[in-house]
């Protein structure tokens, strides 16, 4: 097959290229499978751009990807020896070309596994300890991949490995192998991360979710954490690029509470979890890969609306609250003056709004975003290596953006009663569990 | 509620651990969690996989950004170099007066690890842990482990390796005669 250059023009990175044999796995069947599951399960009820999907986002990750690595390869770019011992050399080691490859594919097949509407309620829908990151393993690792990763001539496991990281990958992780790793799914700027907040500001609308990514990939370095006076690697920034990981951190913030946490999307999360344990059999997805690349969201969309028609079928309330936007609305939400009273305020309201209303007229949501870090190794104009914390004006206090979901929703159509009810008892419910 | 419970005893041994002069940035708190449930024998759910800097836990690392969110730690820069502390957050004083049981519990074993992590900076714990994870947890016949902990961690040489082992036995012996039967199979 004649390896020529081809193209996917892209609204958040210009063109995204590949080559002929990276075009394979493009093409392959649990790839394309990524075109019709969105990025954002039913955000678009809320924000109708948000229509976009795990392909584009996977194309995104793959090219970001590869340009951290350019960067972070590049020998100007590394200052110490312990690095340099790490780092195939660019240009005459096969090595470097190697891990540039497997890097790039890994991030096109990070999502593979995706449960249809990406995210939603995952724990509830699969057996007890599966994840979304095992399908994908498992997909990776599947007699239907291993022709294209022959043509590709690289191994199936660093594929699964950088991937789905140490987590969710059974076996150890070199330095490098971590550092790879990192450059994908890092807890402070990814190139998952850096597209996935580029992306969705983009389609939601969502402004504040831009940042200078370009900066920050330009200022990446692999540096030992000399602040903690260990050699041991991380991916880190020069002082140039502060202002620009700062702006993503705050960018993650403020997505994270304008969408991600947006209480409607939320809600409807929980009304497709209901709907879901109905509708499948079982109450949960199939791990069996042929039926987990059987099922997108489209299967799923006509069953809702399919069930939402017939008040006979199993998951009927559910469907129609979606169709029909009849979705639950915010009764009470955690605040820090209620939880300096009693910690489960949250939990002491369900409970004496379940014996008021019903269980069936309440839901309880609650949910934390995954763990990021604002301390990330920073090199110094003068070659010294601090903790981003100790440079960062905006984090310096320590306290830096932080974020969750812990929240109360009522049926619409009981919900003036329940506010005006929880007005009246909220000191009394809050109250007596301080004193008990 | 038992996430609160957990979170309490994460609260205790932060503070414990800065009583003993450790500096008690998030490496700290997850090298002393993993000998709190691996040596100890303190029924944490935790899982520890071998990676940054030693055994490492993903949840506990969200666990620890949850207890920020939930202000119940919160970070403290306190050098111009060095990385950031953890330290008790603003509604830990609720924290404590709610759940109580996991630390009055385990204060003992709070203190074993405290006393003897208090003066370790990361690179340390990351040889004394690493050692006591290739010891405990993966079976390293007791000639290898050394070159095999430099085979892992190729910035640790093997005299380091050796000296971290010593002490690593010499922890796990003093555990076993304090709390016998806490170690986990």
């Amino acid at each position: 097959m004649a390896n020529r250059v081809h193209e996917f023009r892209d609204p958040i990175h210009g063109f995204i290229k590949l080559d002929s044999e990276e075009r394979e796995l493009v093409n392959s069947r649990p790839f394309q499978r990524l075109r019709h599951i969105h990025q954002l399960a039913l955000s678009y009820l809320v924000y109708p751009g948000a229509t976009h999907r795990r392909f584009e986002h996977s194309l995104g990750v793959m090219d970001v990807s590869s340009r951290i690595y350019d960067v972070v390869t590049d020998p100007e770019n590394i200052y110490h020896d312990s690095v340099r011992q790490l780092v195939p050399r660019r240009g005459s080691d096969y090595q470097w070309s190697y891990w540039r490859r497997v890097l790039r594919m890994a991030a096109l097949c990070h999502d593979m596994g995706h449960l249809p509407f990406s995210h939603a309620a995952e724990a509830a829908l699969l057996p007890a300890g599966v994840r979304h990151e095992h399908l994908s393993r498992e997909i990776i690792l599947s007699a239907e991949m291993q022709p294209v990763f022959e043509e590709l001539k690289i191994r199936p496991a660093d594929v699964a490995k950088l991937a789905v990281g140490p987590k969710y990958y059974d076996g150890k992780f070199s330095d490098w192998e971590s550092i790879l790793y990192e450059m994908i799914g890092g807890n402070v700027f990814g190139s998952d991360r850096i597209d996935y907040l580029l992306r969705d500001s983009y389609h939601s609308g969502v402004a504040y979710g831009r940042f200078d990514h370009n900066r920050l990939i330009e200022t990446m370095r692999i540096l030992p954490r000399e602040d903690q006076e260990t050699k041991e690697p991380e991916l880190g920034i020069t002082r140039g690029g502060l202002q620009a990981a700062e702006s993503l951190l705050w960018a993650r913030y403020f997505i994270y509470t304008q969408l991600y946490f947006h209480p409607v999307r939320r809600i409807y999360d929980i009304h497709l979890k209901e709907f879901l344990q109905e509708w499948l059999e079982g109450g949960r997805f199939s791990t069996r890969l042929e039926d987990h690349l059987r099922m997108t969201d489209n299967e799923v969309l006509a069953g809702i609306h399919a069930t939402a028609a017939d008040p006979q079928l199993k998951g009927h309330p559910a469907a129609s609250r979606i169709t029909q936007r009849q979705h639950f609305r915010v009764l009470y939400e955690s605040n820090p003056n209620d939880q300096t009273l009693n910690l489960s305020s949250v939990d002491l309201v369900y409970e004496a709004a379940k014996k008021e209303f019903g269980e069936e007229a309440l839901r309880r949501d609650r949910y934390s975003s995954e763990a990021a870090s604002e301390d990330f190794p920073v090199r110094l104009r003068d070659g010294n290596i601090a903790s981003s914390l100790t440079m960062s004006s905006t984090f310096s206090d320590g306290q830096g953006p932080r974020f969750q979901v812990d929240s109360v929703f009522v049926a619409p159509d009981g919900k003036e009663k329940a506010k005006i009810w929880l007005g009246e008892n909220k000191a009394k419910i809050l109250g007596e569990a301080v004193n008990n | 509620m038992e996430r609160f419970e957990n979170a309490s005893l994460i609260v205790a041994l932060t503070e414990k651990l800065r009583e003993h002069q450790s500096w008690a940035g998030e490496t700290h708190l997850q090298k002393a969690t993993y000998v709190l449930k691996r040596v100890l024998g303190v029924p944490i759910e935790f899982e520890f996989i071998l990676y940054k800097h030693g055994p490492f836990s993903f949840d506990l690392r969200d666990e620890i950004g949850w207890m920020r969110s939930t202000r119940l730690l919160e970070w403290e820069v306190r050098s111009n170099f060095y990385g950031p502390s953890l330290r008790s957050g603003q509604l830990s004083p609720t924290l404590k007066r709610q759940f109580p049981v996991m630390p009055g519990r385990y204060s003992r074993q709070v203190d074993f690890v405290a006393q003897r992590f208090g003066g370790k900076n990361v690179a340390a714990l990351e040889r004394l842990t690493t050692a006591i994870y290739v010891t405990l947890d993966e079976n390293t016949p007791s000639q290898d482990r050394a070159r095999y902990i430099n085979e892992l961690k190729p910035h640790v040489s093997i005299p380091e390796a050796d000296a971290a082992l010593v002490e690593a036995d010499a922890l796990i012996q003093a555990a076993n005669e304090q709390f016998p039967r806490a170690m986990t199979a």
